[in-house]
């Protein structure tokens, strides 16, 4: 449904994307994630049409945005980061000058607006864009987004501004909206939130792509390389004796606790010696790469 | 499809002005003012026709010596002369007021990006922007025409078809110097990205335009056509050359006739009405083209022509034989200063292309 292909975007001199190569699936819930300046806002301009890249291309349901962006912005829907509406206009009044542009008729507008306002909970507000809070601003962003019914979504920094409810909100709304086949792009630099949300993340660092796939795949790719070693944490009731096998590499101890690095997966083994010595297992159980630790990893870099 | 969208923008901005208070309240001066203006303005065009009246009436219970010379009928233009000043200010205020933020207040606030991210091309928003304050400032002067005409119904001072069509090519003149200010407000707006610089900006250049420009149009002026030429020693009594001179912001030249001397003419004084006539052109040229960067003296030039034919003639004539001529039909009067009427077209034109670029070139991250 998304695919970039060597996409490229120079801001004076300098690679704010550089050579992203990027493939989304249809009804799927894709996390973009990435320190601040990593270049996540810039591919999606780039993707919903709202400006050129310097080099490579984008394709939306196939179609090259930068060909033709307006034929992409009917098919899209796409939320800003602090997004932003005319202060002097009611939510109602916003929502209905962006519907026109998809030219909808008044009746079909009104139902489409009342609709969104309701699941926004903005339904009912008479105040001004202006006077609304940024909460409220974000959930508006949301329901403009949905305006033209997208089978695409955009969706740049979320939660930045929700409160918990809202959060709860946009996450049933987000998963309701994939179980209706359309596809849901979300930035953000927040781990806890893509992973609350997201199928499939890819991980944006330097205008580059470090890694996609699941978060665990993500996780895994980008983990320290320890060449093939598998490190198993034991924990036994009784202190830990000395253990031994030719596939050892090395041991941690702590107590009843330990660490082991072996050339394979040799927990059966180990459990087997563990139980012959009358020694009671608390805990056996291969040690995956912590997911907020691999990422921040990539965050500092 | 596309003019769907550019009238969708220009709908909502046309609204956003006629509904803003700053526009109402500035409009609300302007036609308040307007009106007292035409008031006075009507007061004194039936002064004038009375003492018209008066004078013909004279002319037929006496035998007039100067039986070949009829006093000219006032022109219900006169009522508009007064419109002219205060729409350069409070027009020009009203104009600035509704662009200097257009474009920078939606970049403050963002919603330029959320418009962006729907099916509309940039070229469709800034063209409509300018459509919908376009229509806002010929609301305003259609407002402002329509009490003035109002006004004269009410006076019992019906136009005739030529004057009616006066009244809209003057309305349609101080359109254009409205839109000249808001072109410029509008091309700051899109320069600066705070609507504060933008503001800033737009009042040093429109302080430019309409004071600076013709203030170094004065200066070159003089610069350039360097001294005037010495008057001879023993000129003819009561015969001077009349120099360059200003009023109202706009400038009145004139030379004298030639001299007849006892009979013959003294070669002398005519060498030096030559030399000045060539001086007094020289100067008026320099004038006229730097004069013609201001919107303002374009306005003047031009509203003089539409409001006081007689008095435009004579500025246009570079001797005073355009006193003595008819100034004839408007079409003619407008013939006169169609330089200043492009120019009038130009200026807006000029900024709105620098806008337009400008636009579509605007980082919107």
């Amino acid at each position: 449904m998304i695919r970039t292909e060597n996409l490229t975007k120079v801001y004076n001199g300098k690679k704010a994307v550089d050579g992203l190569d990027l493939e989304v699936g249809e009804g799927e819930i894709f996390g973009f994630l990435g320190p601040n300046g990593a270049g996540k806002s810039t591919t999606i301009l780039m993707l919903t049409g709202m400006i050129e890249p310097t080099g490579g291309r984008c394709l939306v349901d196939g179609i090259e945005v930068a060909k033709d962006p307006l034929k992409v912005k009917e098919i899209i829907g796409y939320l800003p980061e602090d997004v932003g509406f005319y202060g002097n206009m009611t939510g109602e009044q916003n929502l209905d000058y962006f519907a026109r542009f998809y030219g909808m008729d008044a009746k079909k507008r009104k139902a489409r607006i009342a609709e969104l306002l309701e699941l926004v909970h903005l339904d009912g507000v008479t105040q001004k864009a202006g006077e609304y809070s940024r909460g409220m601003k974000q959930r508006l962003g949301l329901a403009q987004a949905l305006i033209n019914d997208p089978i695409v979504l955009f969706l740049d920094e979320p939660t930045a501004n929700l409160d918990p409810e809202g959060v709860r909100e946009y996450r049933d709304l987000v998963e309701r909206l994939a179980g209706e086949g359309k596809t849901v792009f979300v930035s953000s630099h927040i781990l806890s939130e893509v992973r609350a949300v997201c199928r499939t993340v890819g991980l944006l660092a330097n205008g580059k792509l470090v890694a996609q796939g699941t978060l665990d795949e993500v996780a895994r790719t980008l983990a320290p390389s320890d060449g093939d070693v598998v490190r198993i944490v034991v924990e036994t009731r009784e202190h830990l004796p000395d253990i031994e096998d030719p596939e050892i590499l090395a041991v941690e101890r702590n107590g009843n606790r330990a660490v082991v690095r072996a050339k394979t997966d040799i927990r059966d083994r180990l459990t087997e010696t563990l139980f012959s010595e009358g020694l009671h297992v608390r805990e056996m159980r291969i040690e995956e790469p912590d997911i907020e630790d691999v990422f921040m990893a990539v965050y500092r870099r | 499809m596309a003019l769907d969208r550019l009238l969708n923008v220009a709908r909502k901005e046309f609204s956003d002005h006629i509904t803003s208070r700053r526009f109402v309240i500035i409009l609300a001066l302007f036609l308040v003012i307007s009106a007292v203006s035409i008031h006075d303005g009507i007061e004194n065009y039936n002064n004038s026709l009375e003492s018209y009246n008066e004078q013909l009436q004279r002319m037929e219970e006496f035998e007039d010596p100067y039986s070949s010379w009829m006093p000219e009928k006032p022109s219900i233009m006169y009522v508009f002369i007064s419109m002219m000043s205060y729409m350069t200010a409070l027009g020009g205020i009203l104009a600035l007021a509704i662009g200097f933020d257009l474009v920078s207040k939606e970049k403050e606030s963002r919603s330029l990006k959320t418009l962006l991210s729907h099916p509309i091309y940039r070229d469709e928003i800034i063209n409509g922007k300018v459509l919908g304050g376009v229509g806002a400032l010929g609301f305003a002067m259609a407002l402002s025409l329509a009490i003035a005409i109002a006004m004269l119904l009410i006076f019992s001072v019906v136009p005739t078809v030529d004057e009616f069509a006066a009244i809209l090519v003057f309305g349609a003149a101080s359109l254009g110097l409205l839109l000249a200010y808001f072109a410029i407000a509008l091309t700051m707006s899109t320069v600066a990205k705070e609507s504060g610089n933008a503001l800033i900006y737009t009042l040093v250049i429109f302080a430019i335009v309409s004071s600076l420009l013709p203030m170094l149009g004065m200066m070159a002026a003089d610069a350039l056509a360097g001294d005037p030429p010495e008057a001879p020693e023993m000129g003819p009594m009561g015969k001077q050359v009349v120099g360059t001179a200003s009023s109202g912001g706009y400038f009145v030249s004139t030379a004298s006739q030639s001299v007849v001397y006892g009979g013959t003419e003294d070669p002398a004084w005519r060498e030096y009405e030559e030399e000045m006539k060539t001086y007094i052109e020289k100067r008026r040229f320099i004038n006229d083209i730097s004069n013609l960067l201001s919107p303002q003296m374009n306005y003047y030039t031009v509203a003089m022509a539409v409001t006081n034919p007689r008095i435009a003639l004579m500025i246009s004539s570079y001797t005073d034989a355009g006193v003595q001529e008819e100034p004839g039909s408007l079409a003619e009067a407008l013939g006169r200063v169609w330089m200043n009427i492009a120019a009038l077209i130009v200026f807006p034109s000029v900024f709105f292309a620098a806008t337009y670029v400008k636009f579509m070139r605007m980082d919107i991250r």
